[in-house]
């Protein structure tokens, strides 16, 4: 075995055969795997790849549609369509080594971070043929330059779309609310009705009650895309898109400046949280004027907000996009015991002539429940007692009612329940009754929250439109009306399409010479000087005052406040002045100060300032002065 | 009893041959089959030429230059007596980790890799030279101990001597390349002989220090690996080229497109096609048909490369032979699998499609070894 011999000696071969054939057996291995993996891709599933391409080549492709504009009630444009710059990008045409130097540059451009770019782009990874959104609105600066620089762009794309322009901006912000981008749960939603992931959508206010008008119907072409899948050319249009319908909303923007206009005075001077008038026409329902502060600009959507933009808005303690006419509600205060008022006027608990004695508090066992006037009154009777404000009369109305019955009477006044406005996130309001306060806290409503309850306290909540509604309806003789804010919906032709006729929620179940009672009692207010000068305005105004207390007791045991004021003006001409016996007023109002802890009430000179210049009366009776740091203490 | 008879490996086999070497022993099926495939390859970048195959600079003219360079250096190292490597493997071992260093060094960046040096205008992947220096370096390793073949020492000095240019390429970073190294490294040990238990002792080794090894990869080197996993995990980076691969392989169906109707690749949908994705591109416009005859082509070199190293009847030659063939089919199954989706990304050539000079000239030159050695065997050839 080991006599090898020189130059041939025994060959290694017998010793590794065995390794060869394994070796040439991994071999045989690796190309018939590779084979079979390849006759898998290509023969068995290589099917499927051409039928989508085939599937590809021919493609029906959505068309926009215009979307309708919306006016105010006297035609002016307050949300349009412009023209604007997109930039897109194909992801399928960025090359992979070029991204970073791409999307960078664009940052740079579109003054975008280049993270989120890259992000939109890889968003939808499936989908590498189809554009992704990076910008909208690009200045037409930026896409001059991205054309210019379109060599070293690879997949950007310019593309030119509408728009939304609101051209009051802040000023019918919480109104109109604003399109923006859909959003992957809306899509998900949405996407059998049409809607495009690319798509804007009504995202609040009248514009997302309406989207299904303003929409139109989007059209449908057929395209053919090249091999690389571009669209070589469109082969026919299949469907033409019908433009969305206009709307004509019942706003007035003119009043909707002067109610702003009233309330940011009174913001600048009292530092408000937030506050709201709103403005309506006691007749109809019909929505003149609906302001909330702070507001936002909703073009800013309508643009794409950025996050930093949107962070602010979501950052400031006043919350700017929530709309405080509708989505919150606050104790009504004093301004509740129209409700009292009436509902004892008509079980027969009180008539418009009996009289109660008033005094500094009421008690009930241990506890005592005093009137804001620390005196008293003395014997009250009904109007008397509503023009005073006085507490104690009214703790011993709602006594005798009793809490189930002054609900009653609350939701025949349309407390507690929606009223029904087209505007998303309506509050309901709380009408406490014992069923409620067993369902919620397990117990009957104590005999001392029956007394809150009938001035509007303890759980008593309700929203600014709601109280205006509730004296939009004792102004009008008793008709509680559907708020409305759209008066016709327009085809893109002009004709009209809808009229929306004023809508009876219910009739106030309150008999009319009550009603009158309390109106007159409303003037007596004004005319008592409990609103202080408004009585000297050259108008005839008649309305009620509130000051809610919440929140936390400070040093010497008071509440910080919020001041309410509703009113309605009686209709008048040049030489008939208004009365308010009548039920024929055009215009009711309600003012509402968040936190407005000041030596009077700030809500009735936010009505006064809005009257003077509304009914442009030549006066200033307004008193700042009054409107300074300090408490009124209780001067419902 | 086996060991002992190993290393009783005669001491005297590499004498008494021609010293021309004799052309009549010429391996024309070896050629063939590399010259099908070169042909193949310049096809290839005939195709993958979008400004036109014979415009100034484009692959296809720059293929033909580095094919004619190729057939030099083939027919050149043909003709010179592997013998001498005995005398110049140190020589070349150490120019060869010279000129890594300079890539290191010198060398141009291209997709966060340091791999290439320009030279006269060309790219030139030193990488792809380390494989057959170290092809040739490792058999005169081998044949100088082959008396001990079976000793672990053995084992020991080839891993040493393939370890420097293993790091100098794992840290250009190139994963791939380095994996080709120590593919050659098992490939010319296993087929010369040496001991399996050490062999399959360092293997597990190994796959122990692979959580070690991920500690140590770059972060781009990760995601490759996990995006072979899931594709879709990385749909812009290295999952995008698998999906796209995929996308432009499957579309070939059984017969292809046609040279030149690939959509894929001309519409720039494969970032890296004119390098390591010529296959798929190969897959589409080819089908499947094409994919087979590249395959039967591979497997016709791999068993003449083979046949080469176990007629030479000597250690030197068996050991060419495995880390050719080694290196060959390692390419195949990484570049290939990665393009099918059975392999991560690891940017590795596949031998005569890949439009790349140096692997081209670097295969040229392992095979025009064989054929020297072929041409320097003692006849008769053995009758099988």
């Amino acid at each position: 075995m080991s006599d090898y011999v020189l130059g041939r000696p025994e060959p290694p071969q017998t010793r590794l055969g065995v390794r060869f054939g394994v070796f040439g057996l991994i071999v045989v291995l690796v190309v018939g795997a590779l084979t079979t993996r390849l006759f898998y891709i290509q023969a068995v599933q290589g099917s499927y790849y051409s039928d989508l391409a085939d599937q590809n080549l021919h493609q029906t492709l959505p068309i926009k549609s215009a979307r309708g504009i919306i006016y105010d009630r006297a035609g002016r444009e307050l949300a349009i369509n412009i023209p604007s710059y997109v930039v897109y990008i194909r992801p399928a045409d960025m090359p992979f080594s070029q991204r970073d130097a791409v999307s960078d540059r664009l940052a740079t451009l579109l003054g975008l971070d280049q993270a989120e770019i890259i992000a939109a782009v890889d968003r939808y990874a499936s989908q590498r043929f189809e554009l992704v959104r990076i910008a909208s609105d690009v200045s037409s600066d930026a896409a001059r330059i991205i054309v210019e620089e379109s060599r070293n762009l690879p997949g950007v794309e310019i593309g030119i779309e509408d728009r939304r322009q609101y051209e009051y901006g802040p000023l019918m912000s919480h109104v109109l609310g604003y399109v923006a981008p859909i959003s992957a749960d809306q899509f998900a939603q949405l996407s059998d009705s049409g809607y495009l992931r690319d798509d804007q959508i009504g995202q609040t206010g009248v514009e997302a009650r309406f989207e299904d008008v303003l929409r139109g119907t989007y059209g449908q072409e057929q395209v053919e895309r090249d091999a690389s899948g571009r669209i070589a050319r469109i082969v026919q249009i299949i469907q033409q898109p019908e433009a969305g319908d206009s709307l004509e909303l019942t706003i007035d923007a003119e009043i909707q400046r002067e109610a702003t206009d009233a309330l940011q005075w009174a913001t600048d001077i009292v530092h408000l949280q937030h506050g709201v008038i709103i403005v309506a026409n006691p007749q109809t329902g019909e929505i003149l004027a609906m302001v909330s502060l702070p507001t936002y600009d909703d073009n800013l959507f309508a643009r794409g907000i950025t996050t930093a933009e949107y962070q602010a808005l979501i950052d400031n303690p006043n919350h700017p996009l929530v709309n405080y006419a509708i989505s919150e509600q606050y104790p009504p205060g004093s301004t509740y015991k129209l409700v009292t008022a009436s509902g004892g006027l008509m079980d027969g608990v009180i008539t418009p002539t009996s009289q109660l004695e008033t005094a500094a508090y009421l008690e009930i066992g241990p506890y005592r429940y005093y009137d804001w006037n620390r005196r008293g009154f003395g014997p009250l009777d009904v109007t008397q007692a509503y023009a005073k404000s006085s507490d104690t009369f009214f703790y011993q109305v709602a006594g005798m009612l009793g809490v189930d019955r002054l609900a009653y009477w609350a939701d025949q006044w349309g407390f507690g329940k929606r009223t029904g406005i087209d505007l998303p996130a309506e509050a309901r309001g709380i009408i406490p009754t014992n069923a409620w306060k067993q369902s919620v806290f397990g117990q009957d409503v104590f005999p001392g929250e029956a007394y809150h309850a009938g001035i509007g306290q303890g759980y008593d909540a309700a929203t600014p439109l709601q109280l205006l509604n509730a004296y939009s309806a004792l102004a009008n003789g008793g008709t509680l009306y559907k708020p409305q804010i759209v008066r016709r919906v327009l085809a893109p032709d002009g004709t009209v399409v809808r009229d929306f006729q004023p809508e009876v929620l219910s009739t106030v179940g309150v008999d009319p010479d009550v009603l009158l009672t309390m109106r007159l009692a409303a003037r007596e207010v004004v005319t008592s000087r409990h609103s202080g000068n408004l009585v000297d305005l050259p108008l005839v105004v008649a309305g009620k005052t509130g000051t809610a207390e919440f929140g936390v007791r400070d040093g010497q045991g008071r509440l910080p406040f919020h001041s309410w004021f509703v009113a309605f003006v009686p209709n008048f001409t040049a030489d008939q002045p208004g009365d308010p016996a009548a039920t024929d007023s055009q215009l009711a109002i309600v003012a509402f100060a968040y936190d407005a802890v000041v030596k009077a009430n700030a809500a009735t000179e936010m009505v006064k300032y809005f009257l003077q210049d509304h009914y442009d009366l030549g006066v200033d009776l307004t008193r700042p002065d009054l409107m300074q740091a300090g408490n009124l203490w209780g001067g419902n | 009893m086996t060991a002992m008879r190993i290393e009783r490996t005669p001491q005297s086999s590499l004498v008494a041959r021609p010293e021309s070497g004799s052309w009549r022993a010429f391996d024309a099926q070896l050629a063939v089959a590399a010259l099908a495939l070169a042909v193949i390859g310049l096809l290839m970048a005939w195709t993958n030429s979008p400004d036109g195959p014979l415009s100034p600079g484009s692959i296809f003219t720059r293929g033909l230059m580095w094919f004619a360079l190729a057939i030099v250096a083939f027919a050149a190292v043909a003709s010179f007596d592997f013998r001498w490597l005995r005398t110049l493997s140190w020589l070349i071992y150490l120019v060869n980790l010279g000129l890594l260093v300079l890539t290191l060094v010198i060398g141009i960046t291209i997709n966060g890799a340091q791999r290439w040096i320009l030279v006269a205008g060309l790219t030139f992947q030193i990488s792809e030279i380390s494989k057959v220096i170290m092809i040739g370096v490792l058999a005169t390793f081998l044949e100088a101990r082959r008396e001990s073949l079976g000793k672990v020492s053995t084992l020991i000095g080839a891993g040493l001597l393939t370890a420097p240019p293993f790091l100098l390429v794992m840290i250009q970073p190139d994963l791939g390349s380095a994996l080709v190294l120590v593919a050659i490294l098992t490939g010319a040990l296993f087929l010369s002989g040496a001991s399996l238990r050490w062999m399959g002792l360092a293997a597990g080794s190994v796959v122990a220090m692979v959580p070690v090894i991920w500690s140590i990869l770059q972060d781009y080197q990760r995601r490759r690996l996990l995006s072979f996993l899931d594709p879709t995990s990385d749909p812009q980076g290295a999952g995008f080229q698998v999906i796209q691969a995929q996308i432009a392989v499957s579309s070939g169906g059984l017969f292809g497109k046609g040279l030149t109707n690939g959509t894929q690749g001309a519409s720039d949908l494969l970032p890296v096609q004119s390098t390591d994705f010529a296959f798929a591109v190969l897959l589409e416009e080819l089908g499947f048909m094409g994919g087979i005859v590249v395959f039967l082509l591979f497997v016709w070199l791999i068993w003449r490369v083979l046949l080469i190293g176990w007629r030479s009847g000597t250690v030197f030659g068996i050991a060419v032979a495995g880390g050719t063939a080694a290196m060959i089919v390692f390419q195949l199954l990484v570049n290939a699998g990665m393009i099918v989706g059975m392999m991560p990304v690891t940017g590795i050539p596949l031998p005569f499609i890949t439009h790349g000079g140096a692997s081209l000239v670097s295969t040229a030159i392992a095979l025009g070894l064989l054929q020297s050695i072929a041409m320097r065997t003692e006849q008769p050839r053995p009758s099988w």
